[in-house]
C-alpha cells in the first residue's frame, strides 16, 4: 500500500516535473497563447460562436409552423425588409421605425431613451463628481449614498419605479397628473418612456460621477493656485481649467453609457413592459418568442450594427479631439 | 408650504438675512459653501427617496395602501416574514448567491491569466486580441440569446453528440454572464498586473520559481487590491443582471431561478400585495448595499481604472 502510494507520487511528480520543464521552455509567444486559451475557449463558445450563428440565422426565412426552426435561405432579405419597413405590420409585434407612431417604434424609442438619459446622466454626474471632489465631513457616507443606486439589481430598480408610478398607489402619479398627464402613466407609451429615462438616470448617474471624479482628481492642483493668483472666479476656473481637462474622461464615460443604454431591456420589462415601451432589445426578445427566428436574428444584428456606428462616431470624435489638443 | 415658510422667515428675520447676504457678497466662499450644501442635500434626497418609498410601502398593510403618503399608513412589519412564506424567497436569494459566487470565481481565474498575458508579456497579436475582447461588449445580449438557448437546451450537435442540457441550472446562467463580464475584469487586472515592476518577477524567477509560480506567488498577491476590486465588481454585476438571469431558466425556485424571478413572482402572482413587492425588494437589495458600504474604495478604484484604461 505504502509503496504503491509512493510510486504514484513519484510518477505524478515525474509528470509534473516534465510539464514544468515543457512550460519553462516555451517561447514567450507560445506561453502567452497557452494562458489565453481557457478564457478565449469560453469566449469562443459563449460569445463568438453564438454571434456567428445568429448572423447565419438572420439569412434564413422564418418558419412559424412546422418542425423546422428556419425556412429557406433568403440572403439579406430580412435586413432589406426590416429597413424598408415591410416587416412592421407582418412579423414584428411593434414597428421598427415608424414616424407616425414614434413612441411605439423600437428605433425611435431607443434613440430618444439613449440621448436623453445619457445627456442628463452626464450633467448630473458632473455635478455629483464636483460635490465628491470637495473635502467635507461625512464625505464617505455621501459617496456611499451616491454609489448605492448603481449597485441595485435591475429588477429591483424596475420594481421601485413601478411602485412609484403605479396608478392608485405611487406618489409619482400625482406629479405626472400635475404636469398634465394621465392617471396611469405606466401603460401610456409617451408617459412611460420619461419614467424609464428617470429610472435609468437615477441608477446609472453614479457610474458617470465616479468616472468623472477620477478625471477631476487627476487635474494638477497647482493650476488652481495660479488661477487664484490671477484673480479668476470659481466659474472661470471651472470653464478654463476643470472642464477642458476632464472633457476626454467625460467622453469616454458617455461612450460606455451609450453602449449600455442602447441595450436597455430589463428595466422596461419590470417597470412598464415591452409592449408599452418597445426598445430594440425588447423587439428581439418578443419576436424570438413568436418563433420568428430569422427576423429576430436580423433585428439583433441591426441593433449591434447601430451600436457599432455610434461607437465609431465617438471614437473618431475622440481621436480628432486628441489630435487637436496635441 | 416650504416656500411660505421661507418667505415668512425672511420677513421676520430681515435683519440677519440681509446681514447674511451682505457677508456673502463680501466673502463669495460663503455662498459657494451654502450652494454646495444645498446641492449635496438635493443629491442625497433624490438618490435615497426610492429606497424610503419601498420602506413606506413594505410597512403599510395592503388594505390601507391608498392612504400611504410620506409616512406609512399603519405599521405592519409582517411583510418581511410573509415574503419567505408565499414564495421560497430565501431559495431565490441563495440561487443568486451561488450563481454570483461561482461566476466571480471563474471570471477571476480566467481573467487573471489573460490580465497577466496582456499586462506583462509582449507577443504578436496582442492588440487584435484585446480589441476582440472589447468588441463583445458592443453586442446586445439579445444577439447571443438564440444560439445559447439552443445550445443549453441540448439542441446543438457537436461531433454527433447533443450538447448537455444546462438550462435551469447555475451553469446556464453563469456561463453567459462569465463571458459578458469578463472583459471588465480583464482590463482591471491588466492594469494592476502591468504595474508590478519587472524586477520583482525576475527575482522570483532567479530564485527558481516557475513562470506560473511567479504569477500565483508574486504578481497576484502584490495586486490583491486589484483582484478584490475585480471580484467585487463582478459579484455586483452578476447579482444585479437581468437579461440572462431572466431568460436562461424557467423561473422555478427549485430550477435555480435567481432573484429576478423571486421579485417578479410577487409582481405577477401577488399583484395587489404591494407590501410584499416592496419588502422583497428591500431584502434583495441588502446584500449589495452592505457590499457597497464595505467595499466602496474598491468599487471606486475599479470603475475608474478598468473603464478608463482601454
Amino acid at each position: 500500500m505504502a509503496t504503491e502510494r509512493s510510486t504514484e507520487a513519484e510518477r505524478r511528480s515525474g509528470v509534473y516535473a516534465s510539464a514544468v520543464r515543457w512550460l519553462e521552455n516555451l517561447s514567450e509567444t507560445a506561453f502567452a497563447y497557452l494562458l489565453l486559451a481557457p478564457a478565449f475557449l469560453l469566449l469562443a463558445v459563449i460569445a463568438f460562436w453564438p454571434l456567428l450563428s445568429t448572423f447565419r440565422m438572420s439569412l434564413f426565412a422564418d418558419s412559424i409552423s412546422g418542425a423546422a426552426q428556419l425556412g429557406e435561405f433568403v440572403g439579406l432579405e430580412n435586413y432589406v425588409n426590416l429597413l424598408t419597413g415591410q416587416l412592421d405590420t407582418v412579423a414584428l409585434p411593434q414597428p421598427f421605425f415608424d414616424l407616425s407612431a414614434p413612441f411605439q417604434s423600437a428605433l425611435i424609442v431607443t434613440f430618444i431613451f439613449t440621448i436623453v438619459s445619457v445627456f442628463f446622466e452626464t450633467i448630473i454626474g458632473l455635478g455629483q463628481a464636483l460635490v465628491l471632489d470637495q473635502k467635507f465631513r461625512g464625505r464617505r457616507w455621501v459617496r456611499v449614498a451616491i454609489i448605492i443606486p448603481w449597485a441595485v439589481p435591475i429588477v429591483i430598480q424596475g420594481m421601485m419605479f413601478y411602485l412609484l408610478f403605479r396608478s392608485g398607489i405611487g406618489p409619482g402619479v400625482a406629479v405626472v397628473e400635475a404636469l398634465g398627464g394621465s392617471t396611469s402613466p405606466l401603460v401610456n407609451s409617451a408617459e412611460a418612456l420619461p419614467i424609464i429615462i428617470l429610472a435609468d438616470v437615477w441608477k446609472t448617474t453614479a457610474f458617470m460621477a465616479l468616472l468623472i471624479l477620477a478625471g477631476l482628481q487627476s487635474v494638477d492642483r497647482s493650476l488652481y493656485d495660479v488661477a487664484k493668483v490671477a484673480g479668476a472666479t470659481k466659474w472661470q476656473q471651472f470653464k478654463t481649467i476643470t472642464f477642458p481637462l476632464v472633457l476626454p474622461t467625460v467622453l469616454v464615460a458617455m461612450l460606455f453609457r451609450t453602449i449600455a443604454a442602447m441595450r436597455i431591456y430589463g428595466l422596461i420589462e419590470t417597470t412598464a413592459s415591452c409592449t408599452t415601451v418597445p426598445s430594440l432589445s425588447c423587439l428581439v426578445v418578443t419576436t424570438f418568442s413568436t418563433r420568428r427566428y430569422g427576423t429576430a436574428s436580423a433585428v439583433a444584428f441591426v441593433t449591434a450594427a447601430i451600436i457599432g456606428i455610434v461607437v465609431s462616431i465617438y471614437i473618431v470624435r475622440y481621436w480628432q479631439g486628441s489630435q487637436g489638443a496635441a | 408650504m416650504a416656500g411660505a415658510q421661507a418667505s415668512e422667515t425672511s420677513d421676520d428675520d430681515a435683519g440677519p438675512f440681509t446681514r447674511w447676504v451682505q457677508k456673502s457678497i463680501r466673502n463669495p466662499d460663503r455662498t459657494y459653501r451654502a450652494m454646495f450644501y444645498v446641492v449635496t442635500i438635493f443629491f442625497l434626497i433624490t438618490t435615497l427617496f426610492p429606497f424610503y418609498w419601498l420602506l413606506v410601502l413594505a410597512l403599510t398593510p395592503t388594505d390601507l395602501v391608498d392612504q400611504a403618503g410620506l409616512l406609512p399608513a399603519g405599521f405592519n412589519p409582517e411583510a418581511f416574514i410573509t415574503i419567505f412564506e408565499q414564495l421560497p424567497f430565501h431559495v431565490y436569494l441563495f440561487n443568486s448567491f451561488v450563481i454570483a459566487l461561482g461566476t466571480t470565481a471563474v471570471v477571476l481565474v480566467l481573467a487573471s491569466l489573460v490580465g497577466y498575458v496582456f499586462g506583462r508579456l509582449e507577443f504578436p497579436g496582442r492588440g487584435i486580441l484585446m480589441i476582440l475582447v472589447l468588441a463583445i461588449s458592443y453586442f446586445p445580449p439579445a444577439a447571443f440569446l438564440l444560439p445559447l438557448f439552443r445550445l443549453f437546451t441540448g439542441n446543438v450537435e457537436i461531433l454527433g453528440l447533443s450538447s448537455p442540457f444546462v438550462f435551469n441550472s447555475p451553469i446556464g446562467i453563469g456561463l453567459p454572464l462569465s463571458a459578458l463580464f469578463m472583459p471588465l475584469s480583464i482590463f482591471i487586472l491588466t492594469t494592476f498586473y502591468g504595474q508590478i515592476p519587472d524586477g520583482l518577477e525576475d527575482a522570483a524567477r532567479v530564485e527558481g520559481t516557475t513562470r506560473l509560480g511567479a504569477l500565483v506567488r508574486v504578481i497576484i498577491p502584490l495586486s490583491a487590491p486589484g483582484v478584490a476590486t475585480a471580484g467585487v465588481l463582478t459579484f455586483i454585476n452578476v447579482y444585479s443582471e437581468f437579461f440572462f438571469s431572466y431568460l436562461m431558466t424557467d423561473g422555478q425556485a427549485q430550477n435555480w431561478g435567481p432573484l429576478v424571478w423571486g421579485i417578479l413572482g410577487y409582481q405577477t402572482q401577488y399583484a395587489a400585495s404591494y407590501n410584499l413587492m416592496a419588502a422583497a425588494s428591500i431584502i434583495g437589495v441588502l446584500p449589495v448595499a452592505i457590499l457597497v458600504v464595505i467595499a466602496q474604495e474598491r468599487i471606486v478604484s475599479g470603475l475608474t481604472s478598468g473603464a478608463l484604461k482601454e
